[in-house]
């Protein structure tokens, strides 16, 4: 007995959905299908432009190194925007916790391992505080951002004495530039397969036991063959140019936990409440200022582990690393189909997003654009996405 | 059909609105499905219907939300046929739509709000207050209404003064044809009495006026034809002497409806919960008592009734037991005789207490989420190991709740905004029963829902008392407060102004105990 076509629908009811909110749903299903378009057609014109030189295997793997950082802000950055906040001192933070680890590891000799834990709990520490002000003290997220888009760039020029604090250690230097050798990257695409076909598989046998749809083997197989190219493709073309960069495959891990939060967890799932109606999530019976702070600590973790990357990928802590951070990874969640009203969003979406503006920088550089085109470019791809998205989810008002 | 031609006859003539053939369609499914429509000027016409079966879509045709060319049919005023590819142009032709959710800019002061977008502008764009001010107060004794201080901001008033403000700016828009979307559906007792007798001095002045209403004995009072929709077709038009409300009822659901309040024995033990000192301080103005040193107790098995009129303080009692009272508050709960400390919802769901709040749009539903989430989002520790969802077990869970009290959608995963909202209100009540509690607080619990739902509420509400729940219930209908409660409260002014017990009772006995004390808005 199927359980989802005994909750029988309304005899008034049944086609309540109008067309358009059927699109909708369409669209906001395949919303990532649309966007990896876009990334398709954006690197074959790249490629185009650049006689192929814009797909070698050197210049993807540069590309995904350069998107690590802004990935990690923008992973941060979809929770909070999907709880229905903003977070402008990411950009500041990033810089101010390079620096930190810069003079942890560089002034200070610290090994690695504890210079990276400090830099973490710093970072947890300061999202807290900043979460503090909007839950507990009820400042607009907003203004706090901007507050602290300011106190920590200070923070950061007071620290460093406003000059760069060069050079890291070679362990260090590690985190941003270093690649995992082939082999194990070929080991560890093995083990993610097997990790999804045994997901796949065990799940089937749950919704059996408990009389749940469960979809034809034929969908799921081909899923799990679709993964599997992708995954091959993926590695084969890193391991190409020396094998998976150290920071895609931290920022591939931070990924999959992110993702796994938002779609498998209770602290997932009431975030995206308290985006959609905080009031009638309060009103649940959920601690809706303890998931709004988990959220935002949980950005100052993902600046701790961006501004990590960031000083190892330059060795050096600089005071003006991470200047307009914040941007890229708002614009990236936006573009990758996040809701301004909050309650929207997903984490693959805010990655695909990055990778977009990632591309774009990337390409207009190999294609000589002049610096100032870079950047209208850029704003105006943001506003055309972000149209596209309300004109394809017919969103009034 | 004798009698629906007969109600037709010789209209087309003086007709002030006409409707024909008129057909909504989104995607394959019809709205509203060939509805013709007729109102006189100075006639009160009734549109009735079940939520869902169209009222609403064919409303937002008239008004221009639907602009010409997205319908099918025509729509003559005067005669002349109005395509409006606005609200803005059905305005022009004299058409204003109260609606039911008031549209009001809380911030702006009652003058600012009846003439937003039409200031009395003086040389330079400058607003014309005094002008303003002086027509503004004139609109509002027209209309008798008195208490209301123009120059106030409009979030100082309850809903029911909301509502004869919006009828004030629809006024001065020299409407001629005023749409009312459930204009009493926020309104007390007295309130709605006033409403009506706007509605039939308006009447007498040549407003024509479409009255939406699920209240069945107001449209009975105030309409002189009643057209019925159901399924987004034409049921019927009928003259409103030749019908009483049990037929409109069978009109509107196309069966015979049973008993509205089946009771169901149950026994009535312990006391559950105790609230005693109960005091809310305004959120506005900390000097003035919302509630002033209110004591109750519920007990296991019982339904106990808070009745009132809007302003009396029933939501922010129940709202400070349930630790959700916005403003500054103390309480001293026990429940099963221990004391408890609640100062969140959070702390009131975990000591066995649950509310489905007032307001569903507002305090309710999760709108964007799914109708399953919606209602495991209270209890989702429940199907969680270590923060992680039990994803199956979670949807077995919804589906099952949901067969059982009967929510109605396609797909647990549909958005519950788009949901019917009877169906809204079933999934809220769900979510709310989930953490099985001990006592359930229904802060009135069939607004805007349509009358199938209500009886699958009532008798839901029955069997959770039978099976040992203590419930309060808190209501403007006093029907349902008497139909409901085993005890029933009365409030006014912060105060318990009556304890009755429910046997006998009569409206007017709650009503004479709500005006004890001369009923007044003090906004000070």
């Amino acid at each position: 007995m199927n359980a989802s076509v005994n909750v029988s629908p309304a005899p008034g009811e049944k086609n309540r959905m109008p067309g358009s909110t059927r699109i909708r749903q369409f669209f906001s299903q395949y919303k990532i299908v649309a966007l990896l378009v876009a990334v398709a057609l954006i690197w074959a014109y790249f490629s185009y432009a650049t006689n192929g030189a814009f797909l070698t295997s050197r210049n993807i793997s540069n590309l995904f190194r350069q998107m690590s950082i802004t990935g990690m802000l923008a992973l941060g950055m979809v929770f909070i925007i999907i709880a229905g906040e903003i977070d402008l001192s990411v950009g500041s933070l990033l810089g101010l916790l390079g620096g930190v680890a810069a003079i942890l590891d560089i002034s200070q000799h610290l090994p690695l391992p504890v210079t990276i834990l400090l830099v973490l709990l710093l970072g947890a520490l300061v999202g807290t505080f900043n979460g503090l002000w909007v839950t507990w003290l009820r400042v607009p997220s907003f203004i706090v951002g901007l507050g602290g888009m300011l106190a920590y760039r200070g923070a950061l020029l007071g620290a460093t004495g406003g000059s760069t604090i060069a050079p890291s250690s070679d362990a260090f230097v590690v985190i941003g530039q270093g690649y995992v050798s082939p082999a194990t990257g070929n080991v560890l695409a093995v083990l993610i397969l097997a990790l999804l076909a045994y997901i796949t598989w065990s799940r089937r046998n749950a919704r059996q036991r408990l009389d749940l749809k469960v979809n034809p083997v034929w969908m799921d197989a081909a899923k799990l063959v679709a993964a599997a190219v992708a995954l091959f493709v993926f590695v084969h073309v890193l391991n190409d140019y020396g094998g998976i960069p150290v920071p895609v495959l931290l920022l591939l891990g931070l990924l999959a936990v992110f993702s796994f939060i938002a779609t498998q967890t209770v602290f997932g799932r009431h975030i995206y409440a308290i985006g959609s109606n905080i009031e009638a999530t309060r009103l649940s019976g959920i601690n809706v200022d303890r998931v709004r702070l988990a959220v935002f600590a949980l950005m100052g973790v993902m600046c701790a582990f961006a501004g990590l990357v960031n000083t190892a990928r330059l060795a050096a802590g600089s005071p003006s690393a991470g200047i307009n951070g914040e941007l890229d990874a708002i614009a990236a969640c936006f573009i990758g189909g996040a809701s301004m009203r909050g309650g929207v969003g997903t984490v693959h979406g805010a990655l695909v997003g990055v990778l977009v503006m990632a591309s774009l920088d990337n390409g207009m550089s190999m294609i000589d654009v002049d610096a100032y085109w870079q950047m209208i470019v850029k704003g105006l791809i943001l506003v055309l996405a972000v149209w596209a998205d309300v004109v394809s989810s017919g969103a009034r008002r | 059909m004798a009698t629906e031609a007969a109600a037709r006859a010789g209209e087309y003539g003086d007709c002030l609105l006409d409707m024909r053939g008129i057909r909504k369609t989104f995607g394959s499914f019809a709205a509203v499905d060939g509805v013709d429509l007729q109102v006189r000027a100075g006639e009160c016409l009734g549109l009735c219907g079940e939520n869902g079966a169209g009222k609403s879509t064919l409303m937002k045709v008239l008004s221009g939300v639907y602009p010409h060319g997205s319908y099918e049919g025509e729509i003559l005023v005067d005669g002349v046929p109005l395509q409006a590819h606005s609200v803005a142009d059905s305005e022009r032709a004299g058409i204003a739509i109260i609606h039911q959710e008031l549209m009001l800019v809380p911030e702006l002061s009652v003058t600012e709000n009846i003439f937003l977008g039409r200031e009395i502008r003086r040389f330079g764009g400058l607003m014309d207050y005094p002008a303003m001010h002086q027509r503004a107060e004139a609109l509002l004794r027209e209309l008798g209404i008195e208490g209301i201080n123009v120059a106030q901001q409009v979030l100082h008033y309850g809903s029911g003064h909301q509502q004869l403000i919006e009828i004030a700016k629809a006024l001065s828009k020299q409407a001629r044809l005023i749409i009312f979307d459930e204009p009493s559906s926020s309104l007390t007792a007295t309130e709605t009495r006033t409403l009506l007798s706007i509605v039939a001095d308006l009447k007498r002045r040549g407003v024509a006026c479409v009255y939406i209403s699920h209240k069945l004995d107001e449209v009975a009072e105030v309409c002189d034809r009643i057209t019925v929709i159901r399924d987004g077709k034409h049921i019927g038009t009928r003259s409103m002497a030749e019908l009483d409300t049990a037929q409109i009822v069978t009109m509107m659901v196309g069966r015979e409806l049973g008993q509205m309040f089946e009771r169901k024995p149950h026994t009535i033990g312990e006391v559950v919960l105790e609230a005693t000192n109960v005091t809310c301080l305004d959120v506005m103005n900390p000097k003035r008592k919302r509630v002033d040193n209110v004591s109750l107790q519920v007990r296991k098995g019982e339904i106990l009734g808070i009745a009132g009129l809007i302003g009396a303080g029933r939501t922010e009692l129940v709202s400070a037991i349930y630790g959700a009272y916005p403003g500054t508050w103390s309480a001293e709960l026990r429940i099963e005789g221990k004391p408890v400390h609640i100062r969140s919802p959070q702390a009131a769901v975990a000591a066995g207490l649950c509310m489905v709040p007032e307001d569903r749009k507002r305090d309710g539903i999760v709108p964007l989420m799914g109708v399953g989430p919606n209602i495991t989002l209270s209890v989702l520790d429940h199907y969680a190991r270590g923060g992680v969802i039990d994803g199956n077990r979670e949807a077995h869970a919804f589906h099952h709740e949901m067969k059982r009290l009967n929510v109605r959608a396609s797909s647990p995963m549909l958005p519950i905004a788009s949901l019917s909202g009877g169906n809204q209100q079933k999934a809220v009540l769900t979510r709310m029963l989930m953490p099985d509690p001990k006592v359930l607080i229904l802060d009135e619990p069939t607004r805007g829902v349509d009358v199938g739902a209500k009886q699958e509420i009532y008798r839901l509400i029955f069997d959770l008392a039978s099976r040992g729940m203590a419930i309060i219930v808190v209501s403007s209908e006093m029907p349902e407060v008497l139909g409901l409660s085993d005890r029933v409260l009365v409030m006014a002014d912060g105060r318990i102004r009556g304890d009755f017990i429910n046997d006998g009772l009569r409206q007017e006995d709650l009503l004479a105990a709500a005006l004890e004390l001369p009923h007044r808005i003090d906004n000070a």
